[in-house]
């Protein structure tokens, strides 16, 4: 059996403020939890995370975060009264309940209390469930749709032409303008794997032969870190993609960028990425043709990891990773590269880093 | 009535002992009395739950820390799907088949459940299933896709190799062996009650039992049904989950959770059974709210079945489906909080004795009502989108399996420990162990609710460093192992010896229930069969275990060396049958054995042997019906004592094997309901079913179901000639039947065959096969079971009072009748012939 | 002359209530999947859809109502308290009526509930 290496370490959270083009801006954040009884918060103090859904930066995510909280508090409260009653009742006392009070209980505690309950709290969550993921073809302005699949163990984003723009394929990181909702149209390439963007939303799965809709609408611009929610095999755990949401602006040049120029990078690193094939799988515009097995490293430079959420995006890293990526992520598809002089593999590592 | 003389009474027990013996040397193992069966099996759960313990820990220890390399990827995959595999199918649901078959009869005033063979029977497969799908770890070749088994990753051959295979193949053998313990459990509560124990008096624990098998024949046939559907994908790529040939990954999912999520309540609610017969025993009084618990019972029951999709609330369905499940899930909590105020009520209106029992059952409450809560969370669509498939779930499931099912369960071996070993388990242990389970529990998963919502998905094998988990994993793992401690110091006071302390009394917590009559030294179940007239029978009748023991109830004696129970009628309880039981027999084991040899070649594609095994299973199952049922008896009434007379032999309705036939025939049915789904679930996803393939046509399948309609009538009137005593003309219109059959079998499969439907290229044709396959297989069952009745009107075995067999199976052929004309009238004509 | 006997001598009528809410919901559950599974073929709309249901939940709820009202009958509409103990057909018959009327509760809670989602629902987005 095979075993990773101990230095397989993700780093994302720790370099979740390395300098992007990438402005936070506090005003773009509607956060509902703000509105929320302050108290509650301090239990839930340090929730912070680029992966948590208890710090919310999208509508969804608030919203169930809201939810969350009244169900919280009620559920202590329930808690501490029934177990409350429940250490009362095996105590010892002198006069037991008659068995017609004691069946009394029974009919208020067991059955009216939470049939008024439950119904109150089932019709607040299914009144929530279209006021959170409305029905795509009645929003308006329609949102634009970004095809995102899911593979082992990477993900494939397509961004649709806009504004006679072509679109263009990228990997592992999605970038989105905040305030504004954004469609996903998610697919699956091999088994089932599962969008979740905790920050922003809840998830939805990527199921073979099916294409699910989910739309989402960040509040707030930042670094995230969304992983595969669904069992996809053995590196199902190394399955994550970074989402940079922007201010519209940013994101607009960000755009241009991507649909129009192309990087093609220099150096011998270059010809060597043709020359040993890695050109076979992989796509870099205005290099090479379109490939449409492995990840698209275009701008791969700008990226925050390799090996979709495996590593930290250092040259180092990805010589790592040409080297021999079951090392780093068990049951990768991409076989071992270790047969390279290890020079070519620097020069490709450096030139791919480059790809800015 | 005047009293037996001491001798009378001596040479009494001397015969009722012989006729219950237990053998001795390796014998001991063809026991099929309930008390050997139950321990055992009860025993072999218990290990299986510490095997998958020990995973669980290793697992724990490879998340302590971030960027662990303790355990391999694929080997922490293996070990978690082996963990949830193991602790659901060979240790929750078998140890309340162990309790049940090891406390019901007493429980319920009986001798012995009506098919002690099929218990032993059960119990080997069980057994044997187990260990081929444990030991598999041992060869790195366990099961690595999760418990739920999700296609397509779990038919990809490449990534799974046999694992799945044995996981497919090693459980359907095991869901066999629970459908086998839940026609036993039915028939047994329903007819085999003590006389005067009527419906309103029975125990609570075999209300609970009684619906639970109920629940267990209509939701582990979907799984069956699935599995079938699964294997053949995997071992001749008949494309049923594939989306490239018009299969759907989904169609597995809703068949497993059709399955899934009843399972869960058919875990939990024995385990509350257990909790309402412990409750009153130390309230000092009866439960207040026995109708309430009825209620919660058969109402959780139903309800179940309405929560599978809750488990699929990310697939992408369309919310209005979704809401429709979250509202069931709402509703289903309902009944689940009157039971635990049905225990408080109890608890306030007695005077409560606190123990070792007790204080694990409350304790368990407590933990179990936070895994209520988060379940009311969770069961809400929004919230779950967030929560779904992080630790969050892992920590809510734990805490109501845990809180809800293995402390009542450690609660009930406390308190039955004395009817094992007329001894009682150390209460300083007890009391030790428990706060070692109790804290060491909440600190190992309450964290876990936390780290999921900050985002920690499940099933992973490791996390990096700075996502803000490192602690709560830390904190989970050293809870884990003082929860395992805990656990520990529990199997240490079980198997510790215990010969220097006294035996006990008979009833050492002075329960009122009637199990506590069995003597542990005792094998015949109840020295004699009482009158029961009331819920709480030591209590309430006085003089009660005196008149057992004086042999003053029923069938104080074994004159004819055989073993006796009586059986009941339903709601009442009279008596109406003297029913003979089964005894010690090697033919369980072989059979069993057989079986597994069936489905233990499978996985490994030895043909061959599969065909000798299941041969072999076929012939022990034939000699084992030929000698041990439907005997005729020689004389046909018996004495039965206290004046009372009752028949030996009966057939139909009145007699239990009738009730067995048709129980089972309601789960195969179940099964089959499950593949016709299937056919339906494939004509709704798809805008062209058919994808422009060959149907079977018209023709064929519609000359199968009428020729099956016709082999139907036959049977029916084989067995009014049968009833007029005309020997002859029965076999003449058993071997007419029999050839019809046959004739429908081919004509079933001419449809598919002679269009060339080929089951590899699309759903289409491989559903249309499936269905066929099926039917026709019964059929072929049927032309077995025909051949058998008429072996046995050949045998003298049968006659007009005597038709037992023949009534069954005509009880078979009504479900296998329907059967037919649903599938070859579905099949000629849905989506229209072409 | 009372159409069903007061005194029905069956298991199964404990089981008519919870059977009709598995009716109810099944009859939502697979009108709505297949309704929205196959969208544009259904000659009707969503709308009617809804309103169907609805009248199905109302057909549901009666017939919830007059399993109640059965079991109320032979509960002898309340005039004995529980726990209905005593070894007598009479007893039994007692509880049996209760806990039917119980479960027809439990079973006109569990419709309710089920019929909650068409109020709020009214197209088929995932």
């Amino acid at each position: 059996m095979r075993k990773i290496g101990a230095g397989a370490g993700l780093p994302l959270a720790r370099r979740r403020m390395r300098a992007i083009s990438l402005k936070v801006s506090p005003s773009g954040a509607r956060s509902i939890s703000r509105r929320a009884l302050p108290i509650l918060l301090i239990p839930l103090s340090g929730c912070t995370g680029a992966q948590s859904a208890l710090d919310p930066a999208g509508e969804e995510a608030a919203a169930v975060f809201q939810l969350f909280l009244v169900m919280v508090v009620g559920g202590a409260l329930i808690w501490i009264a029934v177990v409350g009653l429940l250490i009362h009742a095996g105590r010892r006392r002198e006069t037991p309940w008659s068995a017609e009070k004691a069946g009394r209980l029974i009919a208020w505690g067991g059955v009216a209390f939470p049939v008024v309950v439950l119904l109150a709290l089932l019709a607040y969550a299914v009144w929530l469930m279209p006021a959170i993921r409305p029905w795509l073809a009645r929003v308006a302005p329609a949102p634009e749709t970004i095809e995102v699949t899911g593979e082992q163990f990477w993900w494939r984003i397509r961004y649709p032409a806009s504004d006679g723009m072509p679109g263009f394929e990228t990997a592992n990181e999605l970038r989105l303008p905040v305030g504004t909702r954004t469609a996903f149209s998610l697919k699956a390439a091999d088994v089932i794997h599962s969008f979740w963007i905790p920050a922003l939303g809840g998830k939805m799965d990527m199921i073979p032969g099916r294409t699910n809709m989910l739309s989402l609408e960040p509040t707030r611009t930042g670094l995230f870190r969304a992983p595969c929610a669904e069992f996809c095999g053995t590196s199902h755990t190394l399955m994550a993609f970074s989402v940079v949401v922007m201010e519209p602006d940013d994101y607009a040049t960000w755009r241009r960028a991507q649909a129009g120029g192309n990087r093609p990078g220099t150096g011998e690193g270059k010809r060597l990425f043709a020359y040993h094939g890695c050109a076979g799988c992989h796509g870099v515009r205005g290099v090479t043709g379109p490939a449409t097995l492995g990840p698209d490293l275009t701008f791969f430079g700008q990226r925050q990891t390799v090996g979709a959420g495996t590593l930290a995006n250092t040259a180092q890293n990805v010589a790592r990773f040409i080297r021999d990526p079951g090392a780093v992520k068990p049951g990768a598809k991409m076989p071992a590269f270790d047969m390279l002089p290890e020079k070519d593999i620097a020069a490709i590592a450096t030139y791919l880093v480059g790809l800015q | 009535m005047t009293d037996l003389s001491s001798e009378d009474r001596t040479a009494q027990e001397a015969r009722l002992r012989e006729v219950w013996r237990t053998p001795s040397g390796w014998r001991y193992w063809t026991s099929v009395n309930n008390t050997e069966i139950g321990l055992w099996y009860g025993a072999a759960a218990f290990v299986f739950m510490l095997f998958a313990g020990v995973l669980a820990l290793l697992v724990r220890v490879q998340l302590a820390v971030p960027g662990n390399d303790f355990l391999s990827a694929d080997m922490f995959n293996q070990a978690f799907t082996l963990h949830g595999t193991v602790m659901m199918f060979l240790f929750a649901v078998p140890i309340f088949e162990a309790v049940a078959i090891f406390l019901l009869p007493s429980m319920l005033g009986a001798r012995e459940l009506p098919f002690p063979r099929l218990s032993a029977f059960g119990f080997w497969s069980f057994a044997l299933g187990g260990v081929f799908v444990c030991g598999s770890i041992f060869f790195g070749a366990a099961p690595n896709t999760g418990w739920f088994m999700y296609p397509p990753l779990a038919t990809d051959k490449e990534y799974s190799g046999i694992g799945a295979d044995i996981w497919l193949l090693g459980l359907s053998f095991i869901e066999v062996a629970s459908i086998a313990a839940a026609v036993e459990l039915i028939v047994g509560i329903m007819k085999c009650r003590a006389p005067g124990m009527r419906i309103n008096m029975m125990p609570l624990f075999a209300w609970y039992l009684l619906i639970v098998a109920g629940m267990i024949l209509f939701a582990f046939p979907p799984l069956i049904a699935g599995d079938i559907l699964f294997e053949m994908e995997r071992m001749f790529d008949w494309p049923f989950f594939d989306a490239a040939r018009g299969g759907d990954p989904l169609l597995w999912q809703h068949l497993f959770w059709i399955f899934g999520h009843p399972e869960v309540y058919i875990i939990f609610l024995p385990a509350i059974a257990l909790m309402a017969m412990i409750v009153p025993t130390f309230a000092q009084r009866p439960i207040v709210g026995y109708s309430w618990i009825v209620l919660a019972a058969v109402g959780t029951g139903f309800l179940s079945f309405g929560l599978w999709v809750h488990h699929m609330f990310t697939t992408g369905l369309p919310q209005i489906s979704l809401a429709f499940f979250s509202a069931a899930s709402e509703a289903v909590a309902i009944p689940t909080g009157v039971q635990i105020f049905v225990f408080i009520a109890t608890m306030l209106a007695g005077r409560v004795i606190f123990s070792v029992p007790m204080l694990f059952g409350a304790g368990g409450l407590a933990i179990f009502i936070i895994g209520g809560l988060t379940g009311v969370m969770v069961a809400l669509v929004p919230f779950d989108w967030q929560a779904h498939d992080t630790y969050f779930i892992v920590a809510h499931l734990h805490y109501v399996l845990i809180g809800g099912m293995l402390f009542p369960i450690v609660a009930g071996i406390y308190y039955y420990y004395p009817l094992l070993d007329a001894r009682k388990l150390s209460d300083r242990l007890g009391k030790i162990a428990f706060w070692l389970m109790f804290v060491g529990f909440n600190v190992a998963f309450f964290p876990m609710h936390l780290a999921g919502l900050r985002g920690m998905p499940r099933r992973v094998f490791t996390y990096p460093a700075d996502i803000g988990w490192d602690w709560f994993n830390l904190i989970s793992t050293i809870g884990a192992f003082i929860f395992a401690s805990g656990v520990t110091l529990v199997v240490i006071d079980v198997l510790r010896p215990k010969h220097r302390q006294p035996k006990g009394e008979q009833n050492p917590w002075n329960s009122g229930t009637l199990e506590w009559i069995s003597e542990p030294e005792e094998k015949w179940g109840v020295r004699s069969i009482p009158i029961i007239t009331s819920r709480y029978p030591i209590w309430d009748q006085p003089s009660l275990i005196e008149d057992i023991k004086a042999g003053r109830g029923y069938l104080p004696d074994a004159k004819d060396g055989a073993r006796e129970t009586l059986v009941t009628s339903v709601l009442d309880a009279k008596p109406i049958q003297c029913l003979r039981v089964g005894g010690t027999s090697i033919l369980t084991i072989v059979a069993a054995f057989s079986l597994g040899g069936v489905f233990i070649a499978l996985t490994f594609h030895w043909w061959i042997t599969t065909i000798v095994c299941a041969i072999m299973t076929l012939a022990a199952i034939i000699a084992w019906l030929w000698t041990g049922t439907a005997v005729i008896p020689k004389e046909e009434m018996r004495d039965v004592g206290l004046g009372e007379t009752l028949p030996l032999y009966t057939s139909g309705p009145q007699s239990v094997g009738w009730w067995a036939m048709f129980i089972t025939m309601a789960g195969d049915g179940t099964a089959y309901a499950s593949l016709m789904f299937g056919y339906f679930f494939y004509w709704t996803i798809h805008e062209d079913f058919t994808a422009g393939h060959a149907g079977p046509g018209m023709l064929w399948p519609l000359t199968a179901a009428g020729l099956f309609t016709l082999a139907w009538a036959a049977m029916l009137a084989a067995r009014w000639v049968n009833e007029t005593d005309r020997r002859g003309l029965t076999r003449l219109t058993l071997a007419v039947a029999m050839l019809l059959t046959l004739a429908a079998c081919c004509a079933g499969l001419a449809g598919p065959y002679l269009t060339s439907m080929d089951p590899t290229v699309h759903v289409y044709p491989a559903i249309v096969w499936v269905v066929a396959l099926w039917t026709v297989v019964h059929g072929g069952v049927a032309i077995i079971m025909q051949l058998y009745c008429l072996a046995r009107n050949l045998a003298g075995r049968m006659s007009a009072r005597h038709d037992m067999d023949l009534r069954n199976v005509v009880l078979y052929w009504h479900f296998l009748v329907i059967t037919a004309i649903t599938s070859f009238g579905v099949l000629g004509l849905f989506p229209g012939s072409r | 002359m009372r159409l069903i006997p007061k005194d029905v001598e069956s298991l199964w009528t404990l089981f008519t209530a919870p059977t009709v809410w598995a009716l109810h919901f099944l009859a939502c559950y697979v009108t709505a999947a297949v309704f929205c599974a196959k969208a544009g073929v259904a000659p009707f709309s969503f709308e009617a859809m809804r309103l169907a249901l609805g009248v199905v939940t109302l057909v549901a709820l009666s017939g919830i109502v007059l399993s109640a009202y059965l079991a109320w009958r032979q509960w002898g509409f309340g005039s004995g308290d529980p726990p209905h103990d005593e070894p007598t057909r009479k007893d039994r018959l007692l509880f049996q009526g209760f806990a039917t009327l119980l479960l027809s509760g439990l079973s006109f809670v569990a419709v309710v509930f089920g019929a909650v989602p068409l109020l709020f629902i009214g197209a088929c987005q995932p």
